[in-house]
């Protein structure tokens, strides 16, 4: 049974809907401890005061931020709290906008919604209602001390909740310099790369790419185990593309 | 312009693009630091070896894994480093999948893929490839590998560039099951999803991100002046946590024509 992280409510309007949140996604990326070289010893991570060198407590460290060149304003943590805003229970879902819409780049992170002891039909129909209509619910959420643009939308029989990147925490691609060509591509061209996407598309299927990278760190781990020598791979260079109709022409033929 | 994180090339099919990748995000953050409360000296991470007591160099530090019966298998990085696939340098493009066919809970970080140089060759393939892309709304699915984890990225036309979104992978991505939902009796009656429908389109807008600012880095940014003025913080009080309606339909009915009231 998974355990939730967060309970309260979703409110739009004289709406409330109670959840509980779970989160949607875990990273299974191979962790390692840092360990001494030559004897694996475990390595701990210590405050030193840079003024004296000497190790601090952690009842002696505050939190800075700097205003000046070493000038620091000092906050507790409390005050940053502060910065959270009101410490409600809900998530305050004021709009709706249709879910396709959304650029992927503002997705951050996903969080399942439960529904809440008391209340499961309000938690039905907003699912419902959100299926039917096509849209997801923009509103608010503090979590951890820390409010969020959130969206909601239905996913695999439950609500799911992304938390959003704020637009000035993208870079527009736009504003990138791109170099001009002196010639385009040809009609001919792009219709030859056509021909390679459409040769090349494929249903999206999550489960056909698997992590190979993880499985390969397992393994160099279980070499390692065993006492076996582990040599360094020989790295690979790509071909440059000076002639691009003839490398479409060449991809085209052995598509 | 940023500094690339990585240069390499885009292959398809037979045609290479040299590109570079940016970051897509940009770090708005307020960052904090730890401070030695009696003379504001900033504090420094030191790694030191637990059993000797001594400080230890980075080079002398490396990889640890515990296995399962409690072994520590040591790797430095270089030996880590050969589980890392041949080809460091290249992103292959395995297929192409409609944008809108991956469900947005695989997104993970956004960049942006550059042509790499300017020479004429470089860039044609590059806008060749822009072209093709936005035409179709098809988005490029590949592998490559970036500090020495390779990630499954989504390339995709915008703005007249290339972008690239690291996915998270199928496995990393939990199951609904055991998630709690509503039981069959709690099945809303039709009426009721039209007249939450009726809400929900009341209330309907375009997805316009610059609607939303960080209220929270705002009020942070508020914070420190006051604090630099010397002047007190307030934590906010709790609000009253929020009880369920016990009329949903009454609730829906009443929202809506405030709604309408105020529109």
């Amino acid at each position: 049974m998974p355990k939730s992280i967060w309970n309260g409510a979703i409110t739009f309007g004289l709406v409330t809907v109670p959840i509980k949140v779970y989160s949607a996604t875990e990273s299974r990326t191979v962790h390692f401890r840092e360990v001494h070289a030559k004897d694996g010893s475990r390595i701990e991570h210590r405050r030193i005061c840079t003024n004296d060198g000497k190790e601090v407590d952690y009842e002696d460290v505050v939190k800075g931020y700097e205003v000046g060149k070493g000038k620091w304003v000092e906050l507790t943590d409390d005050e940053i709290a502060a910065a959270a805003g009101s410490q409600s229970k809900r998530v305050d879902v004021d709009h709706f906008v249709p879910a396709g819409e959304i650029d992927p780049d503002h997705y951050e992170r996903t969080y399942y919604l439960g529904a809440g002891d008391k209340g499961r039909p309000a938690y039905a129909l907003l699912h419902a209602a959100l299926e039917k209509s096509g849209r997801a619910g923009v509103g608010r959420w503090v979590f951890h001390n820390r409010e969020r643009t959130v969206v909601i939308r239905p996913l695999d029989g439950v609500l799911a909740l992304h938390t959003m990147r704020f637009a000035d925490e993208l870079v527009d691609p736009g504003e990138l310099e791109l170099g001009r060509v002196r010639k385009k591509p040809t009609e001919r061209e792009i219709k030859m790369a056509s021909q390679l996407v459409e040769g090349l598309h494929a249903e999206f299927d999550p489960s056909e790419y698997e992590d190979t990278y993880r499985q390969a760190v397992l393994e160099v781990i279980e070499r390692k185990a065993q006492g076996k020598n582990i040599e360094p791979p020989e790295e690979a260079e790509p071909e440059r593309a000076d002639n691009l109709l003839a490398a479409l022409e060449a991809s085209l033929a052995s598509a | 312009m940023a500094r690339s994180l990585w240069t390499g090339s885009l292959g398809f099919g037979l045609v290479n693009v040299p590109v570079a990748l940016f970051s897509g995000r940009v770090d708005t953050d307020l960052h904090f630091r730890q401070l030695h409360a009696k003379d504001h000296a900033p504090i420094e991470m030191h790694r030191f070896c637990a059993e000797e007591d001594v400080e230890v160099p980075y080079e002398e530090i490396a990889n640890g894994f515990e296995t399962d019966d409690g072994d520590m298998v040591i790797l430095t990085d270089a030996e880590l480093a050969t589980a890392a696939p041949r080809k460091t340098r290249t992103i292959d493009i395995e297929a192409f999948v409609d944008l809108d066919a991956v469900d947005p809970i695989h997104f993970d970080h956004p960049y942006i893929l550059m042509p790499s140089g300017d020479s004429e060759g470089t860039l044609r393939a590059y806008r060749l490839l822009v072209a093709v892309m936005g035409r179709t709304d098809r988005a490029a699915l590949g592998r490559f590998v970036l500090r020495s984890k390779e990630q499954l990225v989504l390339v995709r036309a915008r703005s007249e560039r290339l972008t690239l979104t690291t996915m998270r992978f199928h496995d990393e991505v939990r199951p609904t099951k055991g998630i709690p939902s509503p039981a069959k009796r709690d099945r809303p009656s039709k009426k009721e999803v039209d007249q939450a429908v009726a809400l929900i389109e009341a209330l309907a807008c375009p997805w316009d991100p610059e609607r939303y600012e960080d209220e929270y880095e705002k009020r942070l940014k508020r914070i420190v002046q006051r604090k630099r003025k010397g002047q007190t913080v307030e934590a906010p009080k709790r609000e009253d946590d929020p009880s369920p309606v016990p009329d949903l339909m009454a609730a829906l009915e009443k929202t809506l024509a405030d709604v309408k009231a105020r529109a």
